[in-house]
């Protein structure tokens, strides 16, 4: 232990036309425990009172923190100092407009996102609150769940060579959610419907299978497998459309 | 100074202002969220092991109903709840669990036939119903008689504010992402509205609205160690206080947490004891059952939290590197189980701990958890003494919770106090909406009063350390107004806590930047929370009684005959003013009485006698008439609720009745 | 009044899937293609009649009794046009521009990523393909009775076509091996359940087979080498099978 840890952090306010991008190096007693939170907050504390990062739930749930660690994208509050060497570097997430330092602005990506992809529960029907729920088999509740559990923290989007490449990419993060929309049985949308939001270049057949979102999600999500199915179930959707239509003539 | 619009502010997007949101939006208002930060990343997103409805469909649920979660619950609050909020509740939770399920939360469900689980200690057998196959399943949790906590995995609050979130983009709800609300716009009697600052460019701007919602959450990083999320500072409830014209309620009932992982502070869910772990102590001896032997680790959380530090007192503490604590074991409920219902559990374990749960116990300890009091609102949750600002989920003391909050019942409340306050925000709006004149005079002098306040604090030298101020905060808070309190440590930190907030105002920063400045956004939030801490202790040295979390050493028996009542308090300008609100015996459904852990130590109110009598005697009259009749009679609230909610629930076995 | 006359549009184009679809069975027919085309030229590991029986075999003389030349120029032809398919599909996957090679490059070189890395190789060596393959297509398809034991052996060696081999040979092993196992993951085809698994068997297979063709390729060029440099001196002198020899005067 007593290692002297040597962090090394991004520096840049866009607001601030006497402001340029630079790397700033701090040295930091590591302690027991101490996590990236922990580090940068002694930081603020101390040396750089001004400096920009993003917290909430400091527990690995909420997706505020993530930055790119040594190189990756990860959550710094679950990362502990222990598990990287003495010098560490740490930049802003990319591919999100930055903040401040290592502030990025996710929320209006997402939000974004989430209106693009209408990623929510399209109702046949107002449910009657009631009477009873209607059933939905055990295993496919946690299938859905396991879909769910995305914390829209940004990662796959910084992990993703085609997302850096191509902004208007929707990434793991976006296909991941028509996957658990177009898994759940509430949801009245058919693949016509998906096919009209991810059938195409900035969707599903945007993917080249880095296969960066599968190694760096935070949460361990299937991302592979969600994009196979749904790249299968696209391409189907993309056949059945000519058919279809040679069917009507 | 820009000064926009709206039917309604909502401050806050956590489950609460999402819901709340979204019902006024149904209605066809104009509505806007503020949100500290993006709404999916609101502190409801930590809430883990689940959500508490009654809907019975579990074989160990099964004749579960809202009299029962009723009972529960005004027990769990130690008789410090308003019971017809409490009524209110337990009736709308089954339609909250159901709605969200409608939305997309894809609650684990109920699969027929036989399977083990573990029921204090013991491997057990139990077999679901045919008919309940594919229905909403439940967990047990603490200081309930039912299985009644609706969970996913143990993410629960995770797939709720997403559902939510999801829901206000569908419904076309602006979130002001990284806005914070930094002052009430009134005029002393009415609430018109927010100032606004943009925590990335610093500017300030007004929004003026015939409805103001606060729901920012609780106040727990007051205390040093906390479960809550770092922006839980309480400033909904500060900026409503410093109004001195809304009261807070009950500030002083602070809920302490039996499993918070040793030292980072974080919550690992109720669900796990729930679900069959137990709590070890030095010697791996199970020691819950010695002290409370009927319900051991599934008592309610005030008492599970008591007894761990009594226990830690005698020496039965594991000291270590970091602070003293006890074992949570969830060894006996095996890798797949954990894997598929704890699975935060597992990850918190593995990345904050290094250590996996299904072979090894976790280090825990009670951690400040929740906040009981808040901005005292009616049932209809706006305050009752500045119209037009409501307020809903933990940011209220609405008080469904009393003195203590049985687990489950928070993400429970937000959803359905969201739902309720929504429908009479829209009702206010239309029923007073044009009668209000919004004053965009008013709006511009309470921009140039704040912008001033942060001007000032930019130009003073750094005479105080911020960091340092709201350390000795933090420790006096975590030592002297925590799990026991007495009359000594409590006027110490009333103490300590008002000469905080003299020197508070004399905080300065090193660096003037005026937007994304952290330091700028500290000197400005502490007061504000020094006022809450303030305000917290104040109560709790007043209040000579033990009830629920408030635990008094040197006042031990709860006091029904001088303290069955809520705090309130206001900030004047020489300071907090107290008052109380009698919490009426004579309209009480269930009278108080004993909640069954430890020994009995209650002084009864005189008028507790009378109405135990008198619910008795109306019971006996209506035998036969069904329990709608029976509860209609000693607790009318239906007409309370908005029409569309007062349908009756349905359940399994009771469906055509 | 009458209504308009009207007409829906489509709502969606179902290029993308026919493109996506298009781009993965060119390549995967390609890569087929290239391990048994590398299975036959190592025929000449087995012995120079083996080679000259693959060679007629393709231009049909077991069939017609004859040698048709031609046909391998036809086979040629739908090879070089399924490329050339592939080629353009594949190249909207490119960076487009300097921004855009910018982001991956940096992105690459940040994150060490192992498969993101192998797709920049697939890049480089599809690049490289472009300039090489045709050459070689277009010999093969001009000069189609140029195969065979010693013609192929004068080109490599006497025609100084080795480098070219050389350099394509790795091209196309690695290229074929990475895109095989690219198609693999995009689809979904993983020889286990767990992605993890999957993945690293299907590594282990793609190392495996990308190892044992660049071998035997290199082992093959290396044949003809040797066959090339010896026969050097006769270099133009077609092959003639060991049973189609007149018997040598004594």
């Amino acid at each position: 232990m007593s290692r002297t840890l040597s962090i090394s952090i991004f520096r840049h306010n866009p607001r601030d036309p006497a402001s340029a991008p630079r790397m700033e190096t701090h040295e930091l007693a590591e302690a027991p425990g101490m996590t990236l939170f922990i580090a940068l907050n002694r930081l603020r504390e101390s040396v750089a009172p001004d400096l920009s990062f993003d917290f909430v739930c400091r527990a690995g749930v909420c997706g505020s923190c993530a930055m790119v660690i040594n190189g990756r994208p990860g959550l710094a509050c679950r990362t502990l100092t222990a598990a990287l060497p003495e010098r560490i570097s740490l930049h802003p997430l990319p591919g999100f407009a930055l903040i401040a330092d290592l502030s990025v602005d996710t929320g209006t990506w997402m939000r974004e996102l989430a209106e693009r992809l209408e990623t929510w529960v399209h109702l046949a029907a107002e449910p009657d609150l009631d009477l009873l729920e209607a059933p939905l088999s055990p295993g496919l509740a946690e299938e859905i769940h396991e879909l769910d559990r995305c914390i829209e923290c940004g990662c796959c989007i910084a992990a993703c060579g085609t997302a850096q490449m191509r902004p208007g990419f929707v990434g793991a993060v976006g296909l991941n959610k028509i996957a658990r929309f177009r898994l759940d049985p509430a949801d009245s949308r058919d693949d016509a419907d998906h096919y009209e939001l991810i059938g195409n270049d900035q969707g599903i057949f945007g993917c080249m299978s880095l296969m960066g979102c599968e190694d760096l999600c935070p949460k361990e999500l299937p991302l592979q497998a969600q994009l196979a199915w749904l790249r299968r179930g696209m391409a189907r959707q993309g056949l059945r459309g000519i058919f279809d239509k040679k069917d009507k003539k | 100074m820009k000064v926009g619009h709206t039917d309604v502010l909502v401050i806050g997007g956590g489950l609460a202002g999402l819901r709340c949101a979204i019902g006024a939006r149904r209605r066809g208002l104009e509505v806007r969220i503020l949100s500290l930060v993006p709404a999916k990343r609101s502190h409801s997103v930590a809430a883990q092991g689940g959500m508490q409805a009654s809907l019975g469909n579990t074989v160990r649920g099964a004749g579960d109903n809202e009299d029962l979660h009723f009972e529960d619950t005004v027990r769990g609050s130690d008789w410090g709840c308003d019971q017809l909020v409490a009524r209110m509740f337990t009736h709308m939770a089954p339609k909250a669990v159901r709605e969200l399920a409608a939305w997309g939360v894809p609650w684990n469900r109920v699969e027929r036939g036989s399977a083990e689980a573990i029921i204090n200690g013991q491997r057990v057998i139990l077999t679901e119903r045919d008919e309940a196959h594919g229905l909403i399943t439940a967990r047990d949790f603490g200081g309930t008689r039912k299985w009644r906590t609706c969970y996913t995995s143990d993410g629960t609050g995770h797939t709720m504010l997403y559902a939510l979130g999801d829901r206000a983009v569908a419904e076309s709800i602006p979130v002001d992402e990284r806005c914070e609300a930094i002052a009430l716009i009134h005029d002393g009697g009415r609430c018109q509205g927010a100032v606004v600052r943009d925590l990335v460019s610093g500017e300030l701007s007004a929004w003026l609205a015939s409805a103001t919602v606060i729901a920012t959450g609780g106040y727990g990083r007051i205390y040093g160690v906390s479960t809550n999320a770092i922006i839980n500072e309480g400033i909904g409830a500060a900026i409503a206080l410093e109004t001195g014209v809304a009261r807070l309620g009950n500030m002083e009932a602070v809920q302490f947490h039996p499993t918070a992982i040793v030292p980072a502070g974080i919550l690992v869910t109720e669900g796990c004891r729930g679900d069959g772990g137990v709590l070890r102590d030095v010697d791996g001896h199970r020691f819950m059952p010695d002290y409370e032997p009927e319900k051991a680790e599934l008592a309610s959380r005030d008492v599970v939290s008591r007894r761990m530090a009594e226990h830690m007192r005698r020496g039965k503490g594991v000291k270590g590197d970091g602070p003293e604590h006890l074992w949570l074991d969830i060894t006996g409920l095996g890798a797949a189980h954990i894997d598929r219902k704890l699975r935060e559990v597992r990850d918190i374990c593995h990345h904050f701990l290094g250590i996996d749960p299904a072979r090894e116990w976790i280090p825990v300890r009670p951690t400040q958890h929740y906040s009981m009091g808040g901005i005292r609102t009616d049932h209809r949750g706006e305050s009752p003494t500045l119209r037009g600002l409501f307020a809903c989920g933990e940011a209220a003391c609405w008080d469904l919770h009393g003195f203590n909050r049985l687990g489950g019942n928070s993400v429970a409340e937000t959803v359905v106090a969201g739902m309720l306050v929504g429908e009479y925000v829209a009702d206010h709006v239309r029923d007073e909406g044009s009668a209000i004149r919004l004053s965009p005079a008013l709006a511009r002098a309470f921009i140039a009063r704040e912008q001033a306040a942060l001007e000032a604090i930019l130009a003073r030298p750094a005479e105080e350390d911020a960091h340092a101020i709201r350390r000795a905060m933090e420790a006096t808070m975590t030592e002297q107004v925590g799990l026991f309190r007495d009359e000594a440590g409590l006027a110490t930190a009333v103490e300590t806590l008002t000469g905080l907030l003299a020197r508070a105002g004399r905080i300065g920063t090193r660096n003037k930047r005026r937007d994304a400045n952290p330091e700028l956004v500290l000197a400005w939030r502490l007061p504000k929370m020094l006022k809450l801490a303030l305000v917290a202790a104040e109560g709790a040295l007043a209040r000579r009684e033990s009830r629920g979390a408030h635990c008094r050493e040197d006042y031990p028996a709860r006091n029904d005959r001088d303290w069955l009542k809520r705090t309130l308090v206001s900030w004047q300008a020489d300071g907090p003013h107290f008052e109380y609100e009698p919490i009426e015996v004579e309209a009480m459904e269930l009278p108080p009485g004993f909640r069954g852990y430890g020994t009995r130590n209650i002084i009864e109110h005189p008028g507790t006698a009378a109405r135990l009598g008198d619910t008795e005697a109306q019971r006996a009259a209506l035998a036969g008439a069904g329990r709608d009749a029976v509860q209609a009679a000693l607790l009318p609230f239906e007409a309370l609720l908005p029409e569309r909610y007062r349908g009756r629930n349905a359940r399994l076995g009771e469906v055509g009745q | 009044m009458p209504a308009p006359a009207t007409h829906a549009l489509p709502r969606v184009s179902h290029w993308p899937a026919m493109l996506d679809l298009a781009q993965s069975l060119s390549g995967l027919l390609l890569a087929l293609f290239m391990w048994f085309h590398m299975c036959f030229v190592s025929a000449i590991l087995l012995s120079e009649d083996a080679a000259w029986i693959v060679a007629r075999f393709f231009e049909g003389y077991f069939v017609f009794g004859r040698a048709l030349p031609w046909l391998v120029s036809v086979f040629v032809a739908l090879i070089s046009s399924l490329l050339a398919v592939h080629a353009l599909l594949a190249l909207r996957k490119f960076p487009a521009d300097w921004a855009q090679y910018r982001a991956i490059a940096a992105h690459s070189d940040r994150t060490r990523h192992g498969d993101t890395l192998l797709w920049l190789v697939q890049v480089a060596t599809g690049f490289a393909m472009f300039f090489l393959a045709p050459v070689h297509l277009y010999t093969m398809m001009t000069r189609p009775e140029l195969i065979g034991p010693f013609e192929s052996a004068d080109r490599v060696w006497s025609g100084f076509y080795w480098p070219l081999y050389l350099i394509l040979l790795f091209m196309v092993e690695i290229h074929g091996g990475v895109g095989l196992y690219r198609l693999a993951l995009k689809w979904g085809w993983l020889p286990a359940r767990n992605t993890r698994d999957g993945r690293r068997r299907l590594a282990l297979a793609k190392w495996a087979l990308t190892a044992f063709f660049l071998i035997l390729g290199l082992a093959s060029l290396g044949a003809y080498m040797k066959l090339g440099h010896s026969h050097a001196p006769l270099a133009g002198e077609p092959y003639v099978p060991s049973w189609l020899r007149a018997e040598p005067a004594r």
